[in-house]
């Protein structure tokens, strides 16, 4: 299936979560990602969860965020 | 937890329904219904066996409920799978059956990830559950879940209808939920939307109509676009956070997030026969600190299960090594899944041995990061490019396998200059033909490498294959020094 993240489409197997297609974009995003200084938004600007399951067609946006700590 | 928000007026008019329910108590036996009644549904959704923070859930809840609001608790699927100690509690699916008895859940409309627990112990947990199954698009067979229902009606202590339906997600492919399709085998299943055009005729007679969905977010933005008649969508499935909740052709459409991190939060004015006012936010659960003590011992036991220190095989001697562990752990996967070949990375093998007496916290260890298996279709060039990239990651061998043996021949600063595929007898392997090939879900997306069939995740982990080929009683001794990868010449001082 493909999946556009920050625009770019990734072609993935079916029934891949988030965190498949942040790998497949791009390793470095993927531990940024990990390590909180960037988070996944859906096309209409949500948040959404790493293990998040993924239809054809999905859009994700990876952005960088400032993590309070009571944040999530 | 967020300060806790009133309608203004409601306190107003409330205390006027009262008076004008004591002027005419002497010509009625009934109370009069509230001239306004306030309704706070909170919601989680795609929980995942994180059950930490259900003490919070618990504190929140009852505090709202000493508020005076109408209040309720609805989940919106995939309870199970995502933690291992609470997906392997005997019998399976208890610690979540108890702790949403507990917490009082009023609805539940089930996820695909329901039906991971198995048919039976979903029956069992649906018999001992205390609030009923909703979805609308699940036709169980005869005798089987008894307490699903496509909708209910829910009845305030005012006497303001609820009515509520349920939908679950289907995958376009199969029209399956994203589940293996042998856990939901004699189910039929049909389209969501579609589905849901069906339930309009909830909305006449009742004050409120909501849609309980595990569909995700995009297909609730759907249908809140066709069925402007519903007052909330509360979701699951894509593990959105929606805060605050979106409002789509005047439908409020929430969800939680995931892994119970956030409690959702949907409050609702009923004036006149109608909801006047709705919104919605989440509760950020690290943020409160009040718990409830007896969820929180529940939690405590729980997460002591025993069933982790259960021995699931015994071997002849400890397994050790990557080769052997990689060779035990693709035959698994080979096995699990009928596949032709699989391969294992042997960065996700987290132990250098295994001991004689297998317990499932060992398979946990070994295998900890919760991958799914992949299967794609590949042909032996394929094959061929995988094991070639895996290698040019350290110019080592890094793949495990089972169903062939494998050599890479390198020249002398150890590039590739030949890998030659061998079937378990030593034959070449077929070129012209196509293999079912399992990886990790790590591997399939990490690892660049030729495949014309993009695959597809097989709804299963690869600890789930270890631990079922373990449980098969298969003969371990076939471990003791096994070596199906290979490098030549071999590296100097290395294992090859």
């Amino acid at each position: 299936m493909q999946i556009k993240v920050n625009r770019k489409t990734v072609e993935i197997f079916s029934g891949a979560r988030v965190k498949d297609v942040l790998r497949k974009y791009s390793p470095i995003t993927w531990k940024q990602v990990q390590k909180g200084s960037k988070a996944v938004f859906d096309g209409h600007g949500h948040e959404i969860g790493l293990d998040g399951e993924l239809a054809e067609g999905a859009c994700l946006m990876v952005k960088r965020v400032a993590r309070t700590g009571a944040g999530s | 937890m967020s300060a806790r928000k009133y309608f203004p007026a409601a306190s107003i008019l409330l205390a006027a329904a009262l008076v004008a329910g004591l002027a005419c108590s002497s010509c009625a036996s009934v109370p009069p219904a509230p001239a306004e009644t306030r309704i706070v549904i909170f919601h989680s959704n795609d929980i995942h066996g994180k059950i930490d923070n259900f003490a919070k859930v618990a504190a929140v809840i009852a505090r709202e409920k000493r508020g005076g609001a109408q209040v309720y608790y609805f989940c919106a699927g995939d309870n199970f799978t995502g933690n291992p100690i609470i997906d392997q509690y005997e019998p399976p699916g208890e610690p979540m059956l108890e702790l949403l008895n507990r917490l009082g859940v009023d609805l539940l409309c089930p996820g695909n990830h329901e039906f991971d627990i198995g048919l039976e112990n979903l029956r069992n947990f649906a018999a001992r559950a205390r609030f009923p199954f909703l979805s609308a698009n699940i036709e169980a067979p005869a005798g089987v879940l008894p307490q699903l229902r496509p909708s209910t009606v829910l009845r305030t202590r005012g006497g303001v209808r609820i009515a509520v339906f349920g939908l679950i997600q289907i995958e376009a492919g199969n029209g399956l939920p994203s589940t293996h399709p042998d856990k939901v085998k004699g189910f039929k299943f049909s389209e969501p939307l579609a589905r849901a055009r069906g339930m309009k005729s909830l909305r006449r007679g009742n004050e409120v109509f909501l849609a309980l969905t595990h569909i995700g977010y995009e297909d609730d933005l759907r249908l809140a676009a066709q069925m402007p008649e519903l007052d909330v969508i509360i979701g699951g499935h894509s593990h959105t956070r929606v805060d605050p909740a979106e409002t789509v052709k005047g439908v409020l459409v929430a969800q939680a997030g995931s892994d119970n991190r956030s409690l959702g939060r949907v409050e609702l004015l009923v004036r006149g026969g109608r909801v006047v006012e709705k919104k919605g936010a989440l509760i950020d659960l690290k943020t409160v600190s009040d718990e409830d003590a007896g969820i929180k011992a529940m939690i405590v036991k729980f997460n002591q299960n025993p069933a982790f220190s259960r021995v699931i095989a015994e071997a002849p001697f400890a397994i050790e090594g990557k080769d052997a562990l990689g060779s035990l752990m693709t035959d698994a996967m080979c096995r699990a899944h009928g596949l032709d070949v699989s391969f294992q990375n042997e960065g996700g093998i987290r132990l250098n041995r295994l001991p004689e007496k297998i317990t499932l916290k060992d398979v946990y260890t070994l295998d900890p990061f919760g991958n799914q298996v992949v299967e794609i279709a590949m042909n032996a060039e394929e094959i061929r490019s995988l094991v070639r990239a895996s290698f040019e990651k350290g110019r080592e061998i890094d793949l495990q396998v089972s169903g062939l043996t494998y050599v890479v021949r390198v020249d002398n600063e150890r590039r590739v200059l030949e890998i030659l595929l061998r079937l378990p007898d030593g034959k070449p392997l077929p070129e012209d033909k196509a293999y079912r090939v399992g990886v990790s879900s790590y591997v399939a997306s990490s690892y660049s490498f030729a495949h014309k069939d993009p695959g597809r995740a097989l709804a299963a982990t690869t600890a789930d294959a270890l631990i079922r080929f373990l449980e098969s009683r298969p003969d371990l001794s076939v471990y003791r020094g096994i070596q199906r990868a290979f490098q030549d010449p071999p590296a100097r001082g290395g294992r090859y």
